[in-house]
């Protein structure tokens, strides 16, 4: 028999041809298994899950934010949180039950009683949803149903530097991107002639707090991603403009011969650097059209003016701010952060919320009724907030003519509308001192990795490597709050 | 070794006829678990000596004791195994009788093999009968380990579609329980002595009683060993079994929340009910599904038509969906538009505000048939360009507000057959037309400018002066 033949051979006397076809029925075999191991072949888990820049991760239900953030930190009680025992029980002293051994600012931890406070303004009940607003925001209240209130808002920072930084940057310590910065660098720009983040600021007559470059700062990205502040007035944007003289064609020459010494640069070293500064100046060449463009409001008819109130057509003032917002937006602006100070009432603080009232109440309103006539509600989405909420108690003197209150970091209101929320929702509740959260609490990290998910961004995923580890916007915290998504 | 056969036969005899008045102690209920392990020898041995048995080949004797025993011990464990498990099933009881009677025919071959006579045909239909009980008996046996369908052909694991307003129980909650919980409490294998298969069992709960209390979750034992720590021996499903999401513990403790009504329908629940959407979510389509047949596109083909005034985008990673948006360039050129004819099967969302569109560039956005979103709004479409774009079928959401579109418009509008929302203030359609065109197309939303008695209010409130330069 054959197999006989085989046996006296040395195992070690093969021939090449007999060693191929073993060595082929092997690699045979191994390819067979392989099928069975789909990512055999696809690298290790951390390069898969890595996702390509200036894409969603999964599709978005909005493309852009606009931001109104309320400088200072508006009262809860005197706008969204309605609380009825503080009026029953106004002038007793906080129970310590309650309080529970809360920080105090230094402004009123000298205190030796914290008599409750009741708000000397009424409330109502407006929409469908029987959205609680207060006569302050007689506006805000006709778009109840568009709205969603989130009652239930809490940070750590009892003070407003570090707790507008944590709102802004997902930390306390400045030197973090900003949130616009952040999104900037994971959705990329949808218009190539505007900065993908816009900053507007505007000041209230009421009290307020500074206001800084960093909160727009792009910390450790890339410098692009920084939030550019367009300013009132002739010139949006500093030295965008070119001296006299210098006519549109000099500049194209100009800019052509710098941009061919920087790509020789740029041969010679490969510093990617450079070619992102090549990118910026073409970029503010073409700003020099499209800022004055999107800035002037002239075109507006006169309808729209009346929507967001004859101060509209004021440089500066927060509704020119909310309408110059608008036009941001449909020119494709991902990220517009409008800042309004004066919010920040430890004393009067009537009369001042009223004149803050004042001031933003129509304007946004309007906003959010003409992003939803054009069709923009569904993919913006509108945030209206201040950084850290206000005490039950009084500050100072008990006295219902002239009262103040000072900063309250357990519970506090902020609403939202449009972009992937769902409308006219009353999330979370506090108890009946307006003192503590007591049902679904949102901290600042669960809002950012909120905010992410609606415009289509895992914030686990969108990271950043940076002195040796990986950050993120919620850094190591967050959790999306499903019930708000529509 | 045949004093070993008999034994164990009469014992085997003895269980199944005084079944009832047994009671294992424990440690023989502990050799019922070994039943699992060790039927696979028996089987092996059967077959083998059928083989050899019907093609008439020699065979030592030894085998055929070995087989005997084997499939004695086998039959016996399984007796004990199942008097352990409380309750018995159709599929057990065939199960179970079969073994027994395989194992007894077993028996009998080895006296016809003792005696010469195993190559009489008698003997050999004996044989056959044994192959056939071998298939049977081990097939009930894996129905009632691996569930009724292991053996089903291997089906694509596609969803089910939900109906437009699904029974929270029937369409909702009894799937998961099919998926996770059934495999082990079904009517062949009740584990715990729990019936899931119907709300019926599930409120008449199991050994250990309050499976399921109707509006509270504190008391249902299922919420409670759903919610144990994976490492806790009572967590179900058990060691090795995938754990139910948390969406899906989320649907049961919200239904038995409202009380495990097998009536409860979706649209019976109000809207902050966070049940409404957890089931819609599980409606909604997949957006990856939706789009996957469109072609692949390049990511360098998008690099080379985009512009510094056009933007194309992927929907989201991986995806082949485009969203493309222009903006109004110093001077504006149609062909970086008209360009776009090489991805127009790619586009689902193409904004095109504003921008003095031509005949070229409507031509161009008839050819996009995946377009979902069109945006049109301060463009001079004229009611009879529109007409062009009416085969767009999957068009929903169309902006065509501060046109100079007048009635004529709306016949064609009437024409796209998937339009939920439409944009049309500001443009020349008139009131009466529009409210006609309401009435009959009651599917689409149509927004139709802010309201008057919301626009006199702002306008009311206003502070500075009107200067009033009549409408634009």
């Amino acid at each position: 028999m054959e197999k006989e033949e085989h046996k006296d051979k040395n195992p070690l006397q093969e021939n090449r041809r007999h060693f191929f076809s073993q060595l082929s029925v092997g690699i045979g075999s191994l390819a067979l298994g392989s099928l069975l191991i789909p990512d055999l072949f696809k690298g290790s888990e951390t390069i898969q899950t890595q996702q390509a820049l200036g894409l969603p991760h999964f599709a978005p239900k909005a493309k852009r934010v606009i931001y109104l953030f309320q400088a200072g930190a508006p009262s809860q009680l005197e706008s969204f949180d309605y609380k009825p025992t503080l009026i029953k029980r106004m002038g007793e002293d906080l129970p310590e039950s309650i309080r529970n051994g809360q920080r105090l600012t230094g402004m009123t931890s000298g205190q030796d009683k914290f008599p409750l406070m009741p708000p000397k303004i009424g409330f109502n009940q407006y929409g469908d949803s029987r959205t609680w607003v207060s006569d302050f925001f007689p506006h805000i209240a006709k778009i109840a149903d568009e709205i969603t209130v989130v009652k239930s808002m809490h940070t750590e920072a009892i003070n407003h530097d570090p707790a507008i930084t944590f709102f802004q940057t997902g930390s306390q310590i400045s030197g973090r991107p900003s949130m616009g910065s952040w999104l900037s660098y994971g959705l990329g720009s949808e218009n190539k002639n505007l900065p993908s983040f816009v900053v507007l600021t505007s000041r209230g007559k009421g009290n307020s707090q500074g206001l800084y470059s960093k909160l727009w700062s792009s910390g450790f990205l890339d410098s692009k991603h920084q939030g550019v502040l367009l300013r009132s007035g002739k010139d949006p944007v500093l030295y965008l403009n070119d001296p006299d003289g210098l006519s549109r064609s000099d500049k194209r020459h100009l800019l052509d011969h710098v941009s061919s010494l920087n790509k020789l640069h740029h041969v010679e070293t490969g510093d990617d650097e450079i070619e992102s500064r090549i990118a910026q100046y073409e970029m503010a060449y073409r700003m020099q059209m499209s800022v004055p463009d999107v800035m002037d409001i002239s075109k507006e008819p006169e309808s729209i003016i009346q929507l967001y109130g004859e101060e509209c057509q004021v440089p500066g003032t927060y509704a020119a701010n909310a309408l110059q917002a608008r036009r941001l937006a449909e020119n494709g602006v991902r990220f517009i952060q409008l800042y309004h100070q004066g919010w920040d009432q430890h004393g009067n603080l009537h009369n001042e919320m009223a004149g803050q009232a004042k001031d933003v109440d129509q304007a946004s309103a309007a906003l959010v009724l003409d992003l939803k006539q054009r069709g923009m509600l569904d993919d913006t989405l509108v945030i209206w907030g201040g950084e850290f909420g206000r005490g039950n108690y009084a500050q100072g003197k008990f006295d219902l003519n002239n009262y103040g209150r000072d900063h309250h970091p357990r519970a506090f209101s902020i609403w939202m509308a449009g972009g992937g929320i769902k409308p006219g929702l009353n999330y979370g509740k506090t108890d009946e001192f307006g003192y503590n959260v007591i049902e679904n609490p949102v901290h600042i990290n669960d809002f950012h990795a909120t905010l992410m998910h609606a415009l289509g961004l895992d914030h686990e995923q969108l990271t950043y490597k940076y002195q040796g580890r990986r950050f993120r916007l919620t850094d190591v915290a967050g959790n999306v709050i499903k019930d708000l998504l529509a | 070794m045949d004093h070993g056969i008999l034994a164990l036969t009469v014992f085997l005899l003895f269980c199944l006829l005084l079944e009832s008045h047994i009671r294992l102690p424990f440690w023989l209920a502990w050799v019922g678990k070994w039943h699992p392990m060790v039927l696979h020898f028996p089987i092996v041995l059967l077959l083998l000596m059928v083989l050899l048995g019907l093609t008439n080949q020699r065979m030592a004797p030894v085998l055929v004791q070995f087989t005997v025993l084997a499939t004695l011990v086998t039959a016996i464990s399984g007796f004990f195994l199942a008097v352990g498990n409380g309750e018995k099933g159709d599929l057990l009881f065939w199960h179970q009788y079969g073994g027994s009677l395989l194992a007894l025919l077993a028996g009998l071959w080895y006296v016809l093999f003792q005696y010469g006579l195993h190559q009489k045909g008698y003997a050999k239909g004996v044989l056959a009968v044994i192959m056939v009980l071998t298939f049977t008996t081990g097939h009930f046996g894996a129905s009632i380990t691996h569930g009724e369908d292991f053996l089903a052909l291997p089906r694509n694991p596609e969803k089910k579609e939900l109906p437009e307003n699904p029974k929270i129980y029937a369409h909702v909650v009894h799937p998961i329980l099919e998926t996770n919980c059934i495999p082990c409490h079904n009517p062949n294998k009740k584990k715990g002595g729990l019936l899931m298969t119907s709300l019926e069992g599930l409120l008449k709960g199991g050994e250990k009683g309050n499976t399921l209390v109707p509006g509270n979750v504190e008391e249902s034992e299922l919420l409670r060993r759903l919610h144990l720590p994976k490492t806790d021996e009572e967590h179900m499903p058990p060691d090795g079994k995938k754990p139910l999401e948390a969406s899906e513990i989320a649907i049961l403790e919200r239904w038995i929340a409202l009380g495990a009504l097998d009536t409860l329908t979706l649209a019976q629940l109000g809207p902050e009910e966070p049940l409404t959407n957890l089931v819609k979510a599980l409606m909604a389509p997949q957006e990856s599904e939706q789009w996957k047949e469109l072609p692949l596109v390049a990511d360098s083909t998008l690099q080379r038509l985009a512009s510094d005034y056009l933007t194309i985008q992927r929907l989201a990673n991986h995806s082949n969906a485009l969203t493309i948006t222009a903006f109004s360039p110093p001077i504006y050129d149609p062909s970086p538009i008209t360009a776009l004819q090489a991805i127009a099967q790619n586009v689902v969302a193409l904004d095109l505000s504003n921008l003095p569109l031509g005949a070229q560039e409507i031509d161009f956005v008839a050819q996009c048939t995946p377009l979902q979103r069109l945006d049109l709004d301060g463009t001079p479409i004229t009611s009879a360009t529109l007409g062009k774009l009416a085969h767009l079928e999957e068009l929903q959401f169309l902006r065509l507000h501060g046109t100079s579109l007048d009635d004529g418009a709306l016949s064609h509008l009437a024409q796209f057959k998937n339009l939920k929302k439409l944009y049309v203030w500001n443009t020349g359609i008139k009131q009466s037309a529009l409210r006609e065109f309401k009435e009959k197309n009651a599917g689409i939303e149509i927004e139709d400018g802010i309201q008057d008695s919301l626009e006199s209010f702002f306008r009311k409130s206003d502070t500075l002066g009107l200067k009033q330069n009549g409408a634009p």
